[in-house]
């Protein structure tokens, strides 16, 4: 079996009871949470309610205190070497190193990622057109605004082709123009690959096919795009999840 | 392996985009050029009577080996310079979560890091010897004992440099991980500084201490238990390199 194609009856990410703490507080408490190949799943959330943490255990770096997570069945920790090519992740801030040039950014990044030096540098020209970044191609990291750098950001996590792509706050820093640019580059990923987004932008939530709204560590709210179908039903949902609390202790 | 040497690629590339790696080589090529030009003109004053002497030592003895143990000397200040930010760079950007999970290994981000070190501290040392090899148009050389000398040079640079980077491991500022390497390589250059002016030439200090592992390369002879040392060594500060690396990616 080629090693790249997901088993058709296996998640792309499963997570089961993942708990995790820091700094003595528990970012996440038991979070059990399946996400099938070509999902589109927006994790919607304040700050400090877990999705970060769970994109970084997902992508390899976390391990749960309790419980397990699977990126196609496979242990992120345990199976990094492997799992490498198949899953793109863009953390927030953006790990670009100021004295590159984005093409050789996006190069090296593919290149980490086991792909071959030539092969690598095609994949990071072929990004650099599926982003939009030909203007930016020569330019130096270290000289790109925040926008600019989240776009890079993106073209990194996608260059190597991934089958699992984790975008922490993808839109952050972006204008509305290059907001909108995003949502239609995720739609146009839909389906190609499983795209699992952290984001506060509800109309960029909105293209997903689930929303999952995080509160203090736990699922608050997993819906299906068919019960939250607009922003403003999703703004609702977000709303009422913040509130909740409130009104049980009242 | 090959991620070894993408992340060894990855260092080296943004070493060399900076104006610091091409720095860094320039000073070094430059205080090199003047001890050697320096120990050149002192070996011409005497070359007259040098050549009276049957015994005389000649252009190895009194310019090449003096030459290449203060290149060995000057190393302990390079590899901190040059490794320092290997992994405190990383964490103090915050991007040392994505090399990890790019890699796939922890190991394979040290070593890495450490074969860009050792690299560049290895043409610093090419550059020398280059030096040295030019007095073969006006005089016999002995190439085996300078291809012996580099042999142990890039064992030391390997060395230090794999201490470079357990010190930027260690700690999470640059110029605090090259001061912590600078202080760890000159305690173990000096440690057994005392013994050997007792005369002193065995023992666990003189075992220790990095000079006494040095010395045979330069005197052209291949020495295996310094080999072992050298090796073992740069092991060891590698091993623990990458625990302390796994302890900052399981902290978050």
């Amino acid at each position: 079996m080629n090693p790249r194609e997901p088993m058709p009856t296996e998640p792309a990410l499963e997570y089961l009871d993942a708990t995790r703490s820091r700094d003595g507080r528990l970012v996440l408490a038991g979070v059990s949470l399946v996400i099938e190949p070509g999902a589109l799943v927006a994790l919607l959330g304040a700050n400090g309610a877990g999705k970060s943490t769970l994109l970084a255990m997902a992508a390899g770096v976390l391990a749960p205190e309790a419980g397990s997570v699977r990126v196609f069945g496979r242990d992120p920790l345990r199976a990094a070497r492997d799992l490498r090519c198949r899953v793109g992740w863009l953390p927030d801030p953006v790990p670009l190193y100021p004295e590159l040039r984005v093409r050789e950014q996006l190069a090296a990044s593919a290149r980490l990622r086991g792909l071959a030096a030539g092969a690598a540098t095609r994949a990071a020209e072929a990004a650099i057109d599926r982003v939009g970044l030909a203007a930016l191609a020569n330019r130096l990291c270290g000289q790109l605004s925040r926008g600019e750098s989240q776009r890079v950001g993106i073209a990194q996590a996608i260059a190597h082709g991934p089958e699992l792509l984790l975008l922490d706050e993808p839109s952050a820093g972006l204008d509305p123009m290059q907001q909108a640019r995003l949502a239609d580059l995720l739609a146009g990923l839909r389906g190609a690959m499983t795209i699992v987004h952290a984001t506060h932008h509800l109309i960029e939530a909105a293209i997903a096919d689930r929303i999952v709204i995080l509160d203090r560590g736990r699922i608050a709210r997993d819906a299906a795009r068919a019960e939250l179908p607009d922003a403003e039903a999703i703004g609702h949902a977000l709303v009422t999840v913040a509130l909740a609390p409130a009104a049980e202790a009242a | 392996m090959s991620t070894v040497l993408a992340v060894a690629r990855l260092e080296l590339a943004r070493q060399f985009a900076s104006l610091s790696g091409w720095g860094l080589l320039a000073v070094l090529a430059a205080l090199h050029a003047w001890w050697f030009l320096a120990g050149l003109d002192g070996w011409i004053e005497l070359a007259d009577r040098l050549a009276a002497r049957p015994d005389a030592p000649g252009i190895g003895d009194l310019v090449v080996a003096p030459f290449l143990a203060g290149v060995g000397s000057s190393l302990l200040v390079a590899a901190p310079l040059v490794a320092m930010r290997a992994i405190a760079g990383e964490v103090r950007a915050r991007s040392l979560p994505w090399l990890l999970a790019s890699s796939g290994s922890d190991g394979a981000v040290v070593v890495g890091k450490w074969l860009a070190a050792s690299s560049m501290l290895a043409l610093v040392v090419a550059i020398a010897i280059g030096m040295t090899l030019t007095l073969a148009a006006g005089t016999g050389l002995d190439l085996a004992r300078i291809a012996v000398s580099a042999l142990g040079l890039v064992l030391l640079a390997a060395a230090l440099a794999a201490l470079a980077v357990l010190a930027s491991a260690w700690v999470r500022q640059s110029p605090a991980a090259a001061m912590l390497a600078l202080a760890l390589g000159v305690l173990l250059w000096i440690a057994d500084a005392q013994a050997r002016a007792r005369g002193e030439t065995e023992g666990l200090i003189q075992w220790i201490a990095i000079p006494g592992h040095l010395q045979p390369f330069l005197r052209g002879v291949i020495d295996t238990s310094a080999i072992a040392y050298f090796a073992l060594f740069t092991v060891t500060c590698l091993v623990l390199a990458t625990w302390r690396v796994a302890a900052i990616r399981s902290e978050g």
